[in-house]
């Protein structure tokens, strides 16, 4: 028996001291190979940990300005540590209080990390640096605030528009001609890419799609933003109310639900299970399965990269008719602060040159427009994305727009992606759709969103209901909040 | 003093074991409880707000439906995982050659990673290029040529358009059958085994088919909607019922993954297998006497004695049930349309994604209540039912 305790105890002992003995690697452990450039400032270098996301040469462009500015100076030393999921780790990195001191997140994260006091707050710290609003281009500064606070900085942006494989414009001209349309420029009005599209359309002798001319549900990102090219919106300015179906918001989407009743649900899914992935040759569109898209300004970099020969147009994506544009969703990556982090006067430093220097480093490498209004002259200069001048215009043309931060901004989005897969799914009954025999081109259109509209109806104002019940509920928690913690 | 060192001993054993489960069940466990009555998003401190959660619950159509869907999914899957478990357990339980072999190639789905499985089940659901929708294809094929039949009788009977298109296939049929009966009058068939053994296996595999495609082509004409869909379809991204009339009905996608789920019924069957080889023998050799049929012996001596195995394995059954996350989460995200989004992904979206660590530990707390409800009714329905030779 005395046996048995001493190899139990033994045991336990054994587990203690390998825990204890473990070396845990730390950002100060010198690497003498890809650490030799900084051997003599190493030791007396604060070294910072920056969260950040990015793969491929996303990644490249980040790491080449963390290079930067680790080169710049002999004070800091900022290691990025790429980091997936970055908001869900950086958010338990936060409630254990061991944070990174540079934490790189996207604008929808803003909200949850403000409001559960994650970041520190930069409006004091810009304006004792002299960094004021003008500085940047202002939907995108407006992205990282909440509730009359700055908490985070913008880094790389998202501007979307319309892309169109050239090639196919090229090939149909003559039936492009023949109905009117140019086809040496993109669609301008929703109306008119619909009437692209018709023409553009190939299919197989059993009637399944062979190429598409426009397919909304491509690539399928940004679901809940389509109203706002109808001259909608999610919610009322004014009194901040969910405005999910008001009646530019039913136009869209029944715009919409047509192109799945049009070209045949099933047939369309069938069709739409044989796209790959975004970042390979067999996305849809780099393929040549759909002739336009909505995509965002990254997007030439991919193309260029799996298919350097492609030709492909950008235009700003067209708005319905009546409705002023150009327009388009703006978002983007950003910035922060984690409160409690180690070292938050260098990371401030660091987050100060990423934005007077580092920012144009990082956006010219990733191929995208940049948040500030004046970038140095060296960033249009060999700027590898050729269509650069059209996402700069709709970055700065008033009517593009943001989606206000609300306390649920990710259930919205998450809802008005159930709305649109209901309303794309949702089967008219067959009765309904003998209605259609006999209608062409415009008139079978005007029928079929007639068909649906008020399905469509319904569901958004399901949406509505339900994404209202989730804001009230978390304002009303916050008041409950507050007064636990008074 | 030697009882109490004894005692001593025993718990110093299965001290680390208490330990660990105190610290890492115990203690989340008693916490998530106190969570579920307070506003929790992670970044704050907890916040008591009494029974609001579970007031809000009460409203949340979301949740409504991730527990519809879960319910679904367990009233579905548990009983058809139960009946193919323990089917392919009697099989497997047959003295046959090579039974060894068969058994190790029925559980080795169970070791294989579930992401892995996922994955594997993406392409094989794959509306386009999966393995399934090429054979349903075919299968699709073989039952329009027996609407085609039928519906070329009716035209007939109306003296339209006799059987035309589907003459060829019928006279090669005919011709088939024909050659089959004159074999089966020969001399051969009368006095060879093992030709007589080979015609009836192909007499009887025939039946089965014809069986199934008439089926087929009689649910065609009742219901063409869904069979127009079985011909090629969407599977996890379609989110309309099946049967399409039924709309409390799972959507396609959850019946992918019912299908799927099937795929480790491996593990359940070499349980029920260790229990079968138990049942006595001389029960079945009494019954044999008595002149009890395959189906009565079954019946009166398989399934009670098996029964407490049955019992845990649907217990088991609906604790798992009530726990799958991985596949839906890998596989469909929850969607179409919430359609697959099971309650355990509910829970994970509302503590990581919406921050509601206080409502997500509500929602784990009434699931915690069902599964041990459900459990109970299972415990209560089974105690006439099971057998424990040991009473």
């Amino acid at each position: 028996m005395r046996g048995v305790h001493v190899g139990l105890a033994g045991l336990i002992i054994a587990v203690f001291l390998i825990a204890w003995l473990e070396m845990k690697p730390a950002l100060e452990d010198f690497d003498p190979v890809r650490h030799a450039a900084f051997k003599d400032t190493w030791n007396k270098r604060v070294h910072l940990a920056y969260w950040e996301k990015w793969g491929s040469f996303e990644a490249d462009a980040c790491q080449k300005m963390v290079d930067t500015f680790n080169e710049s100076q002999g004070e800091i030393f900022v290691h990025y540590l790429r980091t997936s999921q970055v908001d869900r780790k950086a958010m338990l990195a936060a409630v254990g209080r061991d944070p990174p001191d540079v934490v790189g997140l996207w604008n929808a994260n803003v909200v949850p990390f403000a409001e559960g006091g994650a970041l520190m707050p930069l409006e004091g710290l810009m304006k004792q640096s002299g960094l004021t609003r003008d500085f940047y281009i202002e939907n995108y500064l407006k992205l990282g605030e909440f509730e009359g606070h700055i908490w985070c900085l913008p880094t790389s942006v998202m501007t979307m528009a319309l892309f169109y494989n050239k090639e196919h414009f090229r090939n149909k001209a003559a039936e492009l001609r023949a109905a009117g349309l140019d086809p040496d420029r993109a669609p301008e009005t929703i109306e008119e890419l619909d009437r692209y599209a018709d023409v553009l359309n190939e299919f197989e002798p059993d009637g399944s799609p062979r190429l598409m001319g426009f397919l909304p549900t491509e690539p399928g990102w940004f679901n809940h933003t389509w109203g706002y090219y109808f001259g909608g919106k999610l919610i009322d300015p004014e009194t901040g109310k969910i405005t999910t179906d008001e009646p530019a918001n039913i136009r869209a989407y029944t715009w919409i639900k047509h192109y799945a009743e049009t070209y045949g649900r099933e047939k369309l899914l069938r069709f739409r299970s044989g796209f790959g992935t975004f970042d390979s040759p067999y996305n849809a569109f780099i393929e040549g399965k759909v002739a336009m898209e909505v995509q965002g300004v990254w997007f030439p970099m991919f193309i260029r990269r799996h298919k350097p020969q492609m030709e492909f147009g950008v235009a700003p994506f067209p708005c319905a008719a009546g409705v002023p544009g150009p327009r388009s969703v703006m978002e983007q990556d950003v910035i922060g602060i984690p409160r409690h982090c180690k070292h938050p006067a260098e990371a401030w430093k660091f987050v100060l040159w990423v934005q007077r220097e580092g920012i144009a480093i990082l956006s010219r490498l990733q191929g995208k427009n940049i948040a500030i209004r004046n970038p140095p002259a060296w960033f249009h200069q060999g700027h590898p994305n050729l269509e650069l001048e059209v996402f700069e215009r709709l970055a700065l043309a008033p009517q593009s727009f943001i989606v206000p931060n609300t306390l649920v901004g990710q259930e919205y989005r998450d809802e008005m992606n159930r709305a649109f897969e209901h309303i794309w799914n949702w089967p008219v009954e067959l009765e309904k759709k003998s209605a259609l025999e006999g209608l062409t081109g415009a008139a079978r259109q005007a029928k079929i969103q007639a068909l649906c509209r008020e399905e469509v109806a319904t569901t958004l104002a399901q949406a509505r209901q339900e994404i209202q019940a989730r804001l009230d509920s978390k304002i009303e928690r916050r008041r409950l909040q507050k007064r636990s913690a008074d | 003093m030697a009882g109490l060192r004894r005692d001593a001993t025993g718990y110093a054993f299965i001290l680390p074991w208490l330990v660990a489960l105190a610290l890492f069940i115990g203690w989340p466990f008693l916490a998530g409880f106190y969570f579920s009555f307070c506003d929790y998003p992670p970044l704050k401190s907890p916040a008591f707000i009494g029974l609001a959660n579970y007031a809000e619950l009460a409203g949340d159509a979301k949740f409504q439906r991730s527990l519809g869907v879960t319910l679904l999914f367990a009233a579905v899957a548990i009983p058809l995982g139960v009946v193919l478990a323990l089917t392919l357990a009697m099989f497997l339980n047959a003295r046959i050659r090579g039974q060894p072999f068969y058994r190790v190639i029925y559980y080795i789905p169970h070791l294989v990673p579930t992401v892995a499985v996922a994955i594997l089940w993406l392409w094989i659901f794959n509306p386009k290029f999966g393995l399934l929708n090429i054979v349903l294809a075919g299968l699709a094929s073989a039952a329009d040529w027996f609407t085609a039949l039928y519906f070329n009788l009716m035209a007939a009977v109306h003296g339209h358009n006799f059987l035309r298109p589907a003459s060829g296939a019928l006279a090669v049929s005919g011709a088939l059958g024909a050659m089959a009966l004159t074999l089966m009058a020969g001399k051969a068939f009368r006095e060879r085994r093992a030709v007589r053994r080979c015609l009836m296996s192909i007499a009887v595999a025939t039946l089965v088919v014809a069986a199934a495609a008439g089926l087929y082509a009689v649910l065609h004409w009742l219901l063409p909607v869904d069979m127009r869909s079985l011909h090629s379809p969407g599977w996890l991204a379609d989110g309309n019922p099946l049967p399409s009339f039924a709309s409390f009905a799972p959507s396609w996608a959850l019946w992918a993954l019912i299908v799927m789920s099937m795929w480790g019924v491996g593990q359940m069957a070499v349980i029920y297998l260790a229990k079968l080889q138990d049942v006595p023998a001389e029960l079945y050799e009494a019954a044999d006497i008595d002149g009890a049929n395959w189906l009565q012996k079954t019946w009166q001596i398989t399934i009670p004695m098996i029964s407490p195995v049955i019992l845990f394995n649907v217990v088991m059954a609906i604790i798992g049930t009530f726990q799958v996350f991985t596949e839906p989460y890998i596989m469909t995200g929850g969607g179409p349309e919430d359609k697959t989004r099971f309650i355990a992904m509910f829970i994970y979206d509302e503590t990581f994604q919406y921050h509601r660590v206080g409502y997500a530990s509500a929602v784990a707390w009434v699931l915690f209540l069902l599964i041990v409800a459900l459990t109970i009714l299972a415990f209560k329905i089974s105690q006439k039912r099971v057998y424990y030779a040991g009473r």
